[in-house]
């Protein structure tokens, strides 16, 4: 299977969660793909804050994590 | 964090906060008690029927306290035990739902298509009415786009004929003008969280000598048609509550017309490929529903809840679910399309600092994520 890889610093096998994420904050049909960190300065949020996310989307039953 | 979803709840205010109280820990009487700490509980109730009454042009007894909208729509709707019901394809769910329900009973449901801007037309429901017709109920305010229906003129047509008309009123009162003798309702529902009173209560307007079947069984509370221990602190607090916006609803709705007309001059200033729905000549104030084309509606709440603002998607209470909302689909929006909106809802709390702070954001989020060079 293709290794998904960021589209910000190239970073590879992105994880399920890093994916979803993606997905899920700008579009479900992205190509550009983005690891936690590069997500975090895209948004100008904190990282910690985006894993507090992907744990309420998990909690809200969201498929894509 | 900026709070832009008062149609899906808003806050309980200062004064409506403050009349709680007194009735959680000091004066807890059961209203149905025969001393005095449950007869001065029955007395706040009493005070808040009439208020409540006075506020949209009804009597007193003919107001019956619910636990709120669901609850009011749910127990109007269930009073029918035959013959057919007209409604519109756009009501809230808790409409929506129990008219599924009466079907399994084996009573006819027409859903009424509307138009382009979310209006029921009179002379569909006149083409739908048979002989059968026991009731028809058609929303006063719709909750996703904020479209005012043309319910005076469906109550004097449906008062002619003699069919029981109701209206779920839940987000109109408090916010405009209601009048149950004007309007020609049989029966009206609200719920106070709307119009900054508390979770969890509200109420049935039920015009005198129409029939109303108790959905829950138990004491004689409510004149019989609402058994169990009444929520005294809710019920007080909606009085005021009500009270409160009414005597302010001149003032906060002229500034939510201001916040609605910046937010879609704002937005549109710099994206183009939007489409606000609803319509803007005949709207609650406050409510605007807009499709951002080719941008999912639900990551555009996301990314506004990252910068800690409140929108919906969708409709608050369908935004966990994966479909799209009925009510846009029914205005001929495709599934794309609906599935690009948020919908953004002022309150009386709001500024024109915030309103200026959703339209920048809104924009940045755009531009995140479509990659557009605004």
């Amino acid at each position: 299977m293709e290794s998904k890889v960021c589209y910000v610093c190239g970073k590879e096998n992105l994880t399920k969660n890093e994916i979803g994420l993606t997905k899920k904050l700008l579009s479900k049909g992205t190509k550009r793909l983005y690891c936690l960190d590069c997500l975090a300065e895209y948004l100008e949020v904190d990282v910690e804050f985006l894993l507090e996310k992907i744990e309420e989307f998990k909690t809200q039953g969201c498929t894509l994590f | 964090m900026i709070y832009a979803d008062n149609a899906a709840t808003t806050k309980i205010s200062d004064h409506a906060f403050e009349k709680m109280l007194p009735f959680l820990q000091e004066q807890y009487g059961n209203a149905s008690s025969l001393y005095s700490l449950g007869m001065k509980s029955r007395q706040v109730i009493e005070e808040a029927r009439s208020k409540i009454a006075s506020a949209i042009w009804a009597s007193p007894n003919e107001i019956i306290f619910t636990s709120g909208g669901s609850e009011g729509n749910s127990c109007v709707l269930s009073s029918i035990t035959d013959g057919h019901v007209i409604t519109s394809s756009i009501e809230h769910p808790s409409i929506l739902n129990t008219c599924r329900a009466l079907e399994r009973k084996g009573i006819d449901i027409t859903y009424l298509s509307v138009d382009n801007k979310g209006l029921v037309s009179l002379d569909d429901i006149e083409d739908a009415i048979r002989p059968d017709t026991r009731l028809v109920s058609i929303m006063l305010a719709n909750n996703e786009i904020g479209t005012i229906e043309p319910i005076q003129e469906i109550g004097k047509y449906m008062r002619q004929q003699g069919i029981l008309f109701h209206t779920d009123a839940v987000q109109a009162v408090g916010h405009i003008p209601v009048n149950v003798r004007e309007l020609c309702v049989d029966y009206l529902t609200a719920s106070a969280h709307k119009f900054n009173g508390a979770k969890g209560v509200g109420f049935i307007y039920k015009r005198e000598g129409v029939p109303l079947k108790s959905t829950i069984f138990g004491g004689e509370q409510e004149m019989g048609f609402r058994a169990g221990t009444e929520n005294v602190a809710g019920i007080a607090s909606m009085g005021y509550a009500l009270e409160e916006n009414i005597a302010k609803m001149t003032k906060i709705a002229d500034s939510l017309v201001k916040f609605v007309q910046a937010t879609i001059d704002g937005i549109r200033a710099k994206v183009s490929d939007i489409l606000v729905n609803g319509d803007p000549n005949n709207s609650l104030p406050g409510i605007i529903n807009i499709v951002f084309n080719g941008v999912s509606g639900e990551s555009l709440m996301h990314l506004l809840d990252l910068k800690g603002i409140c929108v919906s998607t969708g409709s608050s209470c369908s935004s966990r679910n994966e479909t799209s909302s009925h009510v846009l689909m029914a205005l001929g929006l495709s599934e794309k399309q609906a599935k690009s909106a948020i919908r953004i809802s002022y309150g009386r709390y709001n500024t024109m600092q915030e309103v200026d702070t959703i339209v920048s954001t809104v924009c940045d989020a755009y531009k995140k994520i479509t990659g557009a060079d605004l």
